[in-house]
Formats: C-alpha cells, sequence, structure tokens
C-alpha cells in the first residue's frame, strides 16, 4: 500500500528506508503538535504536546502527564526517568529503544498499560504502521503481559472493559445469577434489558435497563449477590428497598429476579411459606388473571405481569417478568420460607 | 620350607579364615605400593586414567526460554539475556551462589524442545519448567523439584474454608479445560456435580468471581497473581490438591555441575526460607505452604 506523498514520514512503496527519526520533520503535523497518551482511571486520553518529532513525543510521554493533567486525574503508567536510546525508523516501522527502567515493576496491568501508551501515541503519528520495542537494545519476552513484543506492534491491548461484547455482558448476568443462558444472545434484547435492571438494583446503580459506562465497569467487578440472612436449604428473599427477590439454595443465591411489589408498602414484610400454587390464578378484585403464581401470604403472591417497573408499584403482590416468572413458580415450592424485608430495617 | 609347607603351616598355626585375611591385606598393601588399580593386575590391562575432573566455572551458564513475566522473562540480544527476572531466574542466582559460582550468563533457548533436543548445549543448567519426564532424564540429569505442580483451591467468596477433598465434591467446580486442574477434579475430587470447564484462566477468574463455579482448581504456582490481580473479588486460597512431581533443573550431562550439588542447594534454599522468600515475591503465595486437601 502507498503512503500520500503529504505524509510525514512517506516512502515510496517498496523502498527500504533507514533513518533516525529524530531527523523526520512532520511537515504539516508541526501546527498541531503531537498527542501523547496516558490513562485516566483505565481510559485511554490523550494530549496535545509541542513537537514535531516521533522522538519528542516518546519524550513527552516519559516525562509523564503536567501537574494540572494530574490534578484532572491524568495517570501515566510509562516510568518517569525511563531513559530514551534511540527512535528509529524503516519501512514504516518505528523502533523505540528504551532503557531496562521501562520494564520496572511486576504489576501486570501497569507493564501492559505502559506498552499501550507508547504504541498509542507513535502510532498516533500519521505514517506510522507499527512499533517495535527494545529494551537497551534487545528483545523483550514476556516482559510485558498481553503483548509479544518479538515482532512490531500495531495496536494497543484495550482494557479489559473496552473489550466488553454484548454475548461478555450477558454472560456475566448469567454467571452473577440475574439472568438464565437462554438469554445468551449477543444482542440487548428486553430480556438483557431486564437482568440489567436486576443487576443496577443490586449494585445500587441508577435503574435504567442500559449498559452505560459505570454498569459495565460495574458488572466487571460484581461478585455474585449474597443473601441478607444464612439458612440451609431453598427459601427466597424478598428485599423490598432494592426491589429484588434472590432465590437461595443453601446459602447461595441460584438466581436475583427484578421485581415490583406493593406500592406505599402494600406487601406485608415478614417470615411466609409459599401455600398455594396456580398456573393460572383469577384476580377476583382485580379481574385480571395472574400466570405461574404463588402465594405465600393471603392473597400476595409471586405472579407474572406485564409491567414490572423499577419502583414498588403493585397492589400487594409481587410481580415478576415474563423471562422469569416460570422459572419462580418452578423454584419457589409449596412450603418454600419466604422472607420480606426492607433492608434498611434489618 | 616350600610355599605348600609353609601354607600347611600357617592352615595348622592360625586358621584358614586368619590366612585369607592376610592374604588379602598383603594383597591390597602391594597393589596399593604398586599404584594399580585392582582389577588392572587380574587382566594385566594398561591403568585406566584418573577421570578429567572439569574445573569450578566462574560463570554458571543458564539456558531460559522466557516468556513468563513471572516464572522467567527478559530481554535479548543476540542470543543471550541481557534482562532477566522472574522466580526461575531468582532461584539459578541463588543457585548459582551457593555453588560458589561469581556470576550467572542467562542464554535464550528457542524453542523450548531445543534445550533437550539439541545435541550441543553450552549451558550449565536449564531452569524452565521442565517437569522429569523420562524424555528429559534420557537427556539431562535432573534434580529434586523446586517447585510443586500441585493445584490449589479458590473459592469463591462467601464459602468457609475447606477442611477435606469431600468437601468439594457437592461444589461447583471449575478448571482450564485439558488442564492439571482438570485432571485432579477427576481423579482426587470425584464431584457429584458436573464440573465446568473454562476455555481460557480469564473466564475460569470470572467463573469463581460471579459465583457460576464455587471452587476453581489451578495450578499453585500461578494462583497467586489470579487472586492478586482480582482484588477482593475471590475467595481465599484454600488449599491444594496433590499430584505429586514439580518443575526440576536440568543439569548438563559431562559438564562442571553435578545434580547432587543443585539438589544440596536447593534442599538449603529450601530450608533456609529463600525459597519461601522467592515464591512469596513472585508467585504472591508459596504453594508449599498451602494445606494438602485429603
Amino acid at each position: 500500500m502507498c503512503v500520500p506523498a503529504a505524509n510525514p514520514i512517506a516512502m515510496k512503496c517498496g523502498v527500504f528506508l533507514t533513518f533516525v527519526a529524530s531527523a523526520l520533520a512532520l511537515a504539516g503535523a508541526a501546527d498541531a503538535g503531537v498527542s501523547v497518551w496516558f490513562v485516566e482511571g483505565e481510559k485511554p486520553v490523550s494530549v496535545v504536546r509541542n513537537g514535531t518529532t516521533i522522538e519528542s513525543a516518546v519524550r513527552q510521554l516519559i516525562a509523564g502527564p503536567t501537574p494540572a493533567e494530574r490534578s484532572r486525574g491524568l495517570r501515566s503508567a510509562v516510568p518517569r526517568g525511563t531513559p530514551l536510546l534511540s527512535v528509529t525508523a524503516s519501512r514504516r516501522i518505528v523502533t523505540v529503544d528504551l532503557g531496562a527502567r521501562f520494564a520496572a515493576g511486576r504489576d501486570a496491568k501497569a507493564l501492559r498499560g505502559r506498552v499501550g501508551q507508547l504504541v498509542r501515541t507513535v502510532r498516533g503519528i500519521p505514517g506510522v504502521l507499527a512499533v517495535r520495542v527494545l529494551l537497551d537494545g534487545g528483545v523483550p519476552v514476556g516482559l510485558f503481559p498481553g503483548y509479544d513484543l518479538r515482532r512490531p506492534v500495531t495496536a494497543a491491548v484495550e482494557p479489559v472493559h473496552q473489550q466488553t461484547t454484548m454475548r461478555d455482558v450477558q454472560r456475566q448476568l448469567v454467571d452473577l445469577g440475574f439472568m438464565a443462558p437462554s438469554g445468551l444472545t449477543g444482542t440487548l434484547d428486553t430480556q438483557t434489558s431486564t437482568a440489567v435492571l436486576g443487576f443496577q438494583k443490586w449494585a445500587n446503580l441508577s435503574r435504567d435497563g442500559s449498559l452505560g459506562e459505570s454498569t459495565v465497569a460495574a458488572l466487571e467487578r460484581a461478585t455474585r449477590p449474597e443473601p441478607r440472612f444464612r439458612a440451609p436449604g431453598r427459601r427466597i428473599e424478598v428485599q423490598l428497598r432494592r426491589q429484588l427477590a434472590l432465590l437461595i439454595q443453601d446459602n447461595k443465591v441460584v438466581r436475583a429476579v427484578h421485581i415490583s411489589s406493593g406500592a406505599g408498602g402494600k406487601t406485608p414484610t415478614g417470615s411466609f411459606r409459599v401455600y398455594r400454587k396456580e398456573r393460572y390464578s383469577w384476580s377476583v378484585p382485580f379481574k385480571v388473571w395472574l400466570p405461574w403464581a404463588s402465594y405465600f401470604t393471603g392473597g400476595v403472591a409471586f405472579h407474572e405481569f406485564g409491567s414490572v417497573p423499577t419502583y414498588a408499584a403493585s397492589h400487594g403482590c409481587v410481580r415478576v417478568n415474563h423471562y422469569d416468572a416460570e422459572m419462580l413458580f418452578g423454584f419457589a415450592e409449596t412450603g418454600t420460607p419466604v422472607s420480606v424485608f426492607d433492608e434498611a430495617a434489618v | 620350607m616350600t610355599s605348600h609347607a609353609a601354607v600347611r603351616a600357617l592352615v595348622g598355626g592360625i586358621g584358614v579364615v586368619a590366612f585369607l585375611v592376610v592374604g588379602a591385606i598383603v594383597t591390597a598393601l602391594v597393589l596399593v605400593a604398586l599404584g594399580l588399580p585392582a582389577e588392572s593386575r587380574a587382566d594385566d590391562t594398561p591403568p585406566t586414567p584418573a577421570p578429567i575432573v572439569e574445573p569450578r566455572p566462574t560463570e554458571l551458564v543458564v539456558a531460559l526460554t522466557l516468556g513468563d513475566p513471572v516464572l522467567q522473562a527478559g530481554a535479548v540480544r543476540d542470543g543471550q539475556v541481557i534482562l532477566a527476572r522472574g522466580l526461575e531466574v531468582d532461584i539459578a542466582r541463588d543457585l548459582a551462589r551457593r555453588l560458589g559460582i561469581p556470576r550467572v550468563r542467562f542464554v535464550y533457548v528457542r524453542p523450548a524442545s531445543r534445550l533437550l533436543a539439541a545435541k550441543v548445549r553450552p549451558w550449565h543448567i536449564t531452569i524452565a519448567s521442565i517437569r522429569p519426564v523420562r524424555a528429559a532424564s534420557a537427556v539431562a540429569d535432573l534434580s529434586e523439584p523446586y517447585l510443586g505442580t500441585d493445584q490449589a483451591v479458590v473459592l469463591r467468596r462467601g464459602l468457609p474454608r475447606l477442611t477435606a477433598l469431600g468437601d468439594l465434591q457437592d461444589k461447583v467446580t471449575c478448571a482450564l479445560r485439558g488442564s492439571d486442574g482438570a485432571r485432579a477434579i477427576a481423579a482426587a475430587v470425584r464431584p457429584a456435580v458436573r464440573p465446568i470447564l473454562a476455555p481460557s484462566n480469564d473466564r475460569l477468574l470470572q467463573l469463581v468471581q460471579t459465583g457460576a463455579c464455587d471452587a476453581a482448581v489451578v495450578p499453585a504456582g500461578t494462583v497467586g497473581r489470579f487472586v492478586i490481580d482480582r482484588g477482593g473479588l475471590l475467595g481465599p486460597v484454600t488449599a491444594r490438591v496433590e499430584l505429586g512431581g514439580g518443575y526440576v533443573v536440568a543439569v548438563t550431562r559431562g559438564g562442571p555441575i553435578a545434580v547432587a550439588e543443585v539438589d544440596r542447594a536447593l534442599e538449603r534454599m529450601r530450608m533456609d526460607g529463600t525459597m519461601h522468600r522467592l515464591a512469596r515475591a513472585w508467585l504472591g503465595i508459596d504453594p508449599a505452604r498451602l494445606r494438602a486437601l485429603r
């Protein structure tokens, strides 16, 4: 592939050239400066610096963020004071030779992060196809997790949360117990949104069912919900504040289900047992069929309902969406203990 | 007096046994005086030259394969490892010191199969996660293991510590597909619940983090880094399932280093806490100190 002539390190196709990068005049890029990459949290962030050469970009990367940038939360995984031994370019592959200090430390994330910063910074310069990293003139082998630096690198390894696909998110929701394995579809559908809502309730995030950055980040660090009480066997905890039902087997939450309980505290709190189950239950006062109904006190039951909002909205029953209703009905055998409580009160 | 008569006199005087003992001593003394080994006198062959003992090297040459950030990694220039680090690197350095060799030079050997297959091995020892399999022992002298290959058990959060192997039987166990951990589950745990076999380490640890799996069975040598990477998202590394065996140092035959010396040095490293310190530093935990589940 030919490089546009305006490219700062343009070379004719097939012509092999090697030259010191500091000699490269980044014509046209001089006014714009160079982009140097740091991180904010785990997110790569670029800042523009004065400079016209690859070498100046790498030097400014090593120098790290300015105090003002630091106060904005920008950080660098590149050790300050790392010697820059040489920068050369050949066939649009830039070789950066750094001192051994570049490999200092044992933290895998930091080691991976600094190579990512270097690759982004150098690759950001127009015309650069790949970056070869050397340490004291030697080829790093195994020093930087996630990178095989025995050959030139064309792209930085993305932080884990930026690699997340919809299927990854769904798998995480299934693993955590917020969704049935049948929900692994690879697309953001209503079943996934419902599971996301359940997770958001558990993690005390804003309840919108969408996969925003905070939800995805929280999912990555999430562990399985823990029951409030410990008791052997099969039971259900209904957490009114979170609007969640936890289906528990021997103190392990097997499923966490997004629910909507009685508005204005109409669902009674206390310890009950499932005493009646009906595949279709006719609600006399409200004249409506309630599919998959499991009654646990008086006329209060878990049942499927078309509308399961993020807040307490029913007349006292515990509404469950279409995706979870049959599963909950199967779990809640007659005699299964049900604890209904306001988390703030227990 | 003829010799026959003398013998008879001796037999009569001190007995056959005493005669034989004295005879043997006299023979040995004569041989020592002549400087000949006993067997050479019998067939009158020329004396065998004394074995050439290679002088102690001033530099221990260690072959590495690199590639593992924790066990051994580095930078390579012209086949020499100019920057080496990792648990196995530190063990090699400590070994050299204990063997009285002032310097260590690391050479990079790729592919790893060359370590044992190469006809010429211009290195004294190899330390590269070698298992004492027949192919290895056929071409090199193998030390005692410096790092066990037992499997560690990492629990999901909220589970109580295990006290016996039987505690795992009703749990959802998981391991890397095709790994020693998977074999340990099948052979030692024999779970009542079907185990989950993960395609990657990331997935495996995610399963434990999310509670989809109650207990992951992973190599004890690598479990520490996973737990550290995942912060408090996992439960404790609770114990290990014994499989026996481990990684050994391969000592090049005919070289100046004897495997017995290496074994003694490794034993001293274990006894004085060096191995524990290195394991803690590089692996996060010392697998040898995990309680074995039975």
